[in-house]
């Protein structure tokens, strides 16, 4: 300890001595980690695995089934009509299954009818959407079945912002000037990024705030808000026949997810949609080619084309910065190593050993490693600042949780010590004699 | 000196130059793709609109009531905020439409003539349900035929854009044509429609009323020239005395709905632009320490020449080229990482190739930077007089 110490005052004296050059190095390694962190920090968020306990069992199913004569059409709409979902539910080999689509309303509070109402995002899905996703309740729970019924499962935040507290099941809500009853409150819950719905790069987006039946969302004419594709769709438009029109026809919406838990299963399912577009081409239907997708929950982004190019080619960017930086700052610190040499030298000439002089460079190392995270980190939150503002759809991803910064601080050690490396070796086994004559 | 004996001093310090020139070549690929994004994002967002772009605002509204998202109450309600809208002074038109103009994705269908489906199908052309007073909104020039008036409300007469026009039926004079859209009574002067659509300036313009405003829909208002902003500080509360049950969006105008458009290209750009300042900073500040600290290390060499006779000019002159010749020699690989770095770049994102002329003008601008940086220690290392530099001698 004492030694420590007595190291960590040599390398202050040392930084006394030239503070220019000492200020310059820190100054360029912090930028170069700045940003090579704010931008690992976005990297992080968006390509990590929300779900790590289920994510290898969740997978959004989709088959070629648009309508039209086309041979080189192999790749799937990437939302799904009604028929298409009531065709690939209810196998039996998925441990859960849900189909479903954003949309949005205004809700008020059936006491407070007065008020202006407030906009709210929507999640039409069905029963099993909660059990696919981990999703924690707070107070009730899911809807027994798939069937349409003025139901709903709020979040907690909703709660509080409509009834100021979070015990509400029972309560009643007018979205869209509909009466719904609460059954379920969730906890706290997010999915960063949101992988079960990423149509329409929208996977940084929070999670939503109600969540409706399908089958009443079709009765009531909501639709999505994301992607409505209609192929070959005949309708005058009059919204009593909507509910008959959008079950009826390729009024394609569905984003159809479901839980296979084994490989076998997964094999199995597949076979299941094989099978099925058998049957289909045989009546007559499904006239492109067969070309079934099933995505895991993993590769969804990449699936739906849904990832964020900008951020891909900045982190090329950012990470040769941090190589430039690091090659600069290693360049800078020899100087300065070379400018000490005669004193490591006159140290080894008084008996220093040469593991003596690496405890000294050690503690130097140490010292710039904690200069440069403070600067680092401050260097980070700017430039993730400036990137959530050119940026904005970055914007959920910008924390920091502590795993994050332990790992961004043994980062950082690692590469001050990988920059003081070569300086250190070449000052603490050059030979002595010559060293000294200078 | 000699470019000789420049180049034996260098060899002396493998690895220092090592470092030197590595870091020189990154920076010079890094400038030159950045400097390469931020011109095409610049060209992108200059493109020709047809639209006049500061004369245009729109705001997207939705009646907060159900009931008022559907007809007949939908239209009545519209017209009421169109009476209101046109009132303002400084209003020169004003009309909804399902959608604006300049947008990324939106409302779109397949269109093709009526018997020339296989040949003639164009797959998304974003279209417009809207009213008489666009083409005044939107400036647009009549190329052919007539434009649509009160009279064609809810009729299936559609008027198309001239490139699309073109696109679908060829040489042929559209006027009278049947598509599946509707009958064509007219062609109008490109606008930039939608950035996704097939082609950007397609576009679909008819008089069929919206079925319902689920979305909601856009105000779009013409103002005379210099009042954007005046009309802007009225346009939400006319609006909302108009129907107060009304959810009313940020009112825009369209150069804003423009950079929106692009954002995310013009974000990218701006971005590396910031980090290609920073990595000259970085490439002057080793200049400048490296100049700095060599200079202290030369000095008796410094001391012997300048003894000897040498000018202060030549001693400046001879730090100054050695920071010439290293950047230079770290350019000319920096040319082999800007090739190669363009190839990755170009995997994720799309960017153009790099013309032969931007590596050299970035070798310039790196060179500008690296004499300023090194101006100050190379002027250090003249003063050192020749007794006190070679004192120890």
């Amino acid at each position: 300890m004492e030694a420590l110490l007595h190291n960590l005052k040599l390398s202050w004296f040392s930084i006394k001595r030239a503070p220019l050059p000492y200020a310059l190095t820190l100054l360029i390694l912090s930028l170069g980690l700045g940003t090579f962190f704010s931008n690992a920090t976005l990297y992080y968020w968006m390509n990590r695995d929300p779900i790590p306990q289920k994510s290898a069992t969740l997978f959004m199913a989709r088959i070629n089934s648009t309508p039209g004569d086309c041979t080189d059409c192999f790749e799937p709409p990437r939302v799904m009509s009604y028929m298409d979902m009531q065709k690939m539910s209810g196998s039996g080999i998925p441990s859960a299954e849900a189909a479903m689509f954003s949309s949005d309303a205004y809700a008020k509070t059936v006491e407070n009818q007065q008020a202006t109402p407030s906009q709210v995002e929507l999640r039409v899905t069905q029963r099993d959407f909660f059990k696919l996703f981990d999703v924690p309740f707070l107070h009730g729970e899911t809807w027994p079945d798939n069937k349409a019924r003025m139901e709903v499962v709020i979040s907690k935040n909703t709660a509080l912002k409509f009834f100021s507290r979070t015990d509400v099941v029972g309560q009643e809500m007018l979205i869209d000037d509909k009466l719904y009853k609460v059954i379920g409150v969730l906890d706290d819950w997010a999915m960063l990024p949101r992988l079960y719905d990423v149509n329409g790069r929208r996977s940084a987006e929070p999670a939503e705030d109600i969540y409706i039946p399908l089958e009443t969302a079709y009765d009531l004419a909501i639709q999505s808000n994301t992607q409505n594709s209609y192929f070959d769709v005949d309708w005058d438009g009059n919204m009593a026949t909507y509910p008959q029109m959008a079950r009826t026809n390729f009024a394609n919406q569905l984003q159809f997810w479901v839980q296979l838990d084994s490989p076998e299963k997964v094999q199995q399912y597949q076979q299941f949609l094989k099978n099925l577009v058998a049957d289909e081409k045989a009546a007559g239907r499904h006239t492109r080619p067969e070309s079934n997708k099933l995505d895991n929950i993993l590769d969804v982004q990449k699936a739906m084309r849904a990832t964020n190019e900008q951020l891909d080619a900045f982190a090329l960017v950012a990470s040769l910065f941090l190589l430039v930086c690091v090659v600069n700052a290693s360049h800078l610190s020899l100087n300065r190593y070379m400018a000490n040499q005669y004193e490591f030298s006159l140290r080894r000439a008084l008996g220093a050993s040469r593991w003596q002089l690496q405890g000294q460079i050690l503690a130097d190392v140490l010292f710039s490693s904690v200069l440069a995270f403070a600067a680092a980190l401050l260097f980070a939150q700017l430039g993730l600042w400036t990137i959530n503002s050119l940026l904005p759809s970055t914007r959920a991803l910008a924390g920091w949780d502590w795993q994050m910064v332990a790992v961004m601080a043994l980062f950082v050690v690692l590469i001050s010590y990988l920059v003081t490396l070569y300086p250190a070796l070449k000052t603490s086994f050059s030979p002595l004699n010559q060293q000294l004559k200078q | 000196m000699s470019v000789h004996l420049i180049i034996k001093s260098l060899l002396r310090r493998k690895v220092v130059t090592a470092l030197l020139l590595l870091q020189l070549a990154v920076t010079l690929g890094l400038v030159v793709n950045s400097l390469l994004l931020a011109s095409a994002a610049k060209e992108l967002v200059e493109q020709p609109t047809g639209l006049a772009l500061e004369q245009i605002l729109t705001v997207r509204v939705k009646p907060t009531s159900a009931s008022m998202r559907n007809e007949p109450a939908l239209s009545e309600v519209i017209s009421r905020q169109l009476a209101a809208i046109r009132l303002i002074p400084g209003v020169e038109a004003a009309e909804y439409a399902n959608q604006t103009p300049l947008r990324q994705g939106g409302s779109s269908s397949n269109l093709f003539e009526t018997d020339r489906q296989d040949e003639s199908n164009v797959d998304a052309v974003p279209y417009y349900n809207t009213g008489s007073q666009i083409f005044q909104v939107l400036g647009t020039q009549l190329i052919a035929g007539r434009e649509l008036t009160d009279l064609d409300k809810g009729t299936q007469n559609i008027i198309l854009t001239e490139k699309l026009a073109k696109q679908v039926f060829g040489e042929q004079n559209p006027i009278g044509k049947s598509t599946n859209q509707g009958t064509v009574v007219g062609v109008v002067s490109d606008f930039y429609s939608q950035r996704y659509a097939t082609d950007q300036s397609y576009g679909a313009i008819n008089f069929v009323p919206m079925a319902r405003a689920e979305m909601g829909y856009q105000l779009m208002i013409r103002v005379a020239p210099g009042q954007s902003e005046a009309v802007r500080k009225q346009l939400t509360d006319v609006i909302r005395n108009a129907e107060s049950e009304m959810d009313i969006g940020t009112v825009m105008r369209m150069d804003e709905n423009r950079d929106e458009v692009f954002r995310a290209e013009i974000g990218l750009a701006t971005l590396l632009a910031v980090l290609s300042g920073l990595m000259l900073l970085v490439a002057m500040i080793s200049a400048y320490s490296h100049a700095h600290f060599h200079a202290l290390q030369m000095q008796k060499e410094v001391g012997i020449k300048r003894a000897l006779g040498a000018s202060k000019a030549r001693v400046l002159l001879d730090v100054l080229s050695e920071s010439w010749l290293t950047t230079a020699i770290g350019a000319g690989f920096g040319i082999l990482v800007c090739y190669g770095l363009n190839i990755s770049l170009a995997k994720v994102i799309s960017i153009p190739a790099v013309p032969v002329w931007l590596p050299l003008l970035t070798l310039v601008l790196l060179l500008l930077c690296v004499t300023l940086a090194t101006w100050y220690p190379a002027r250090i290392a003249t003063r050192i007089s020749p007794a006190t530099a070679t004192k120890t001698l």
